[in-house]
């Protein structure tokens, strides 16, 4: 990743993992406007496009909270097709309404398609790892999430009013639980593809 | 589940092994595919967990905002409905008369405060190491216009930009030095850059700070409706009526 050049509009990402609200307001009047069009254009509305968009936003924050996104393409370019994909998964999922697409719209960028790429994965990732979290029983979530807050285990034990051995144990155990249901599903999923 | 292997993982991934431990696990991890992409898998799912959990707070926080700001940008902001007793009502609507009686202002003039948004600077993440600028922006964006001055004065000694001239100048009307400020803004005025239109409206905000109201509507009068901003002329136009 390292060899293409950050581009200067990585301020947005970083604004946006910033919280910064005259970057986010500067995203919606520059660049929300043009996705709006788009999805209005091709069977949605004022409402959906708002829904697309609020999506496409929280996941440019956990990317950019994960540390995994480093912009090398104009962030319009990057957030416009963000947005456009994440609309067309919309439409498939819902298509038996019989669908019209304006696709001579679409400006594709190299570059672009493969951060996006990226980000639909890590996004893919990030869903699956949440429904896998919500299989977990009450004891591992809440074990997990107090170790991963709090950082010092001896805390976690204390608080949890057991000892510091036993929550070392557990939360392995619990992060074994998780990392075997990631696994089985990657399995499958090569399984699938090949 | 294979238990051992996962509290394996973790050992190693703390420390606790010792040398001899350590270079076996190594040796599996070279040999074993199938413990390898176990592994990597175990590390991906300790790194998401810390993002999950590590940054909570700070999501829910931007989530938040991000809907605020949504839902402004989609005309969707609902009053908010305060219930009130009847009695209430009546003294909180009697507190309200005598307070209006008392500091009513009779100069329904709109006020420089009303308008002002000096906004945010962002030079340095185009991986600038002009230390000045560094700390022209910083101060600028922690609202120290005085102390943002001096840097932006050294800045622009060797590098004249429109960009930089106009956050100048926004510094320079936020210290009430009014008349370096005409100064830029014109310069900025009179040029080419895509700082032209926003030049144009700094110097409407400097006549508004004077309360010099004439001049104000008629340098907002010269503001093309091109300009981003477009909606905060009309606004203020519109209240200088």
């Amino acid at each position: 990743m390292k060899k293409s050049k950050i581009h200067p509009d990585q301020k947005y990402i970083d604004g946006i993992a910033a919280n910064d609200s005259a970057i986010i307001r500067s995203i919606y009047k520059n660049y929300v406007p043009k996705v709006v069009f788009y999805i209005m254009n091709n069977s949605g509305d004022r409402d959906q496009a708002q829904d697309v968009v609020q999506e496409i936003m929280i996941l440019l924050f956990n990317q950019a909270k994960a540390n995994t996104l480093q912009l090398t393409c104009p962030f319009d370019a990057y957030f416009f097709l963000l947005c456009k994909r994440k609309w067309l998964n919309e439409l498939k999922k819902t298509s038996n309404k019989g669908v019209t697409i304006n696709e001579d719209f679409a400006s594709i960028n190299e570059s672009a398609l493969d951060s996006v790429e990226q980000a639909e994965q890590f996004d893919e990732k990030q869903q699956l790892f949440d429904m896998m979290f919500q299989k977990l029983g009450d004891k591992c979530q809440e074990l997990l999430k107090l170790s991963f807050t709090i950082k010092s285990m001896e805390e976690v034990a204390e608080k949890l009013n057991v000892t510091y051995g036993y929550v070392r144990k557990k939360k392995s155990l619990c992060v074994g639980q998780l990392t075997r249901w990631i696994q089985e599903a990657k399995n499958f999923k090569s399984l699938k593809n090949n | 589940m294979n238990e051992e292997r996962y509290l394996l993982f973790d050992q190693y991934l703390q420390g606790e092994m010792t040398v001899e431990e350590r270079s076996n696990f190594e040796k599996q991890i070279s040999e074993d595919q199938d413990f390898a992409s176990e592994f990597s898998t175990f590390k991906e799912v300790l790194r998401q967990l810390k993002t999950k959990f590590g940054h909570e707070q700070e999501r829910e926080a931007f989530i938040e905002n991000l809907s605020a700001i949504s839902d402004k940008h989609f005309n969707k902001e609902k009053p908010k409905v305060v219930f009130m007793r009847p009695w209430y009502f009546a003294a909180a609507a009697s507190v309200a008369i005598l307070f209006g009686l008392l500091f009513f202002d009779y100069n329904q003039n709109p006020s420089f405060n009303d308008f002002n948004q000096p906004g945010q600077a962002h030079f340095t993440e185009r991986s600038n190491t002009n230390v000045n600028l560094i700390q022209a922006e910083k101060a600028f964006n922690d609202k120290k216009f005085k102390e943002a001055v001096p840097f932006f004065e050294s800045v622009l000694k060797n590098n004249k930009t429109a960009e930089i001239q106009y956050y100048y100048g926004v510094s320079l009307l936020q210290t009430i030095e009014y008349k370096k400020a005409e100064v830029v803004f014109n310069e900025l005025k009179s040029g080419n850059s895509v700082y032209k239109e926003k030049a144009l409206w700094n110097l409407a905000l400097l006549k508004l700070k004077q309360k010099d109201y004439k001049g104000c509507k008629q340098i907002l009068q010269t503001i093309s409706q091109e300009y981003e901003d477009y909606d905060e002329v009309q606004e203020l136009l519109h209240a200088l009526e």
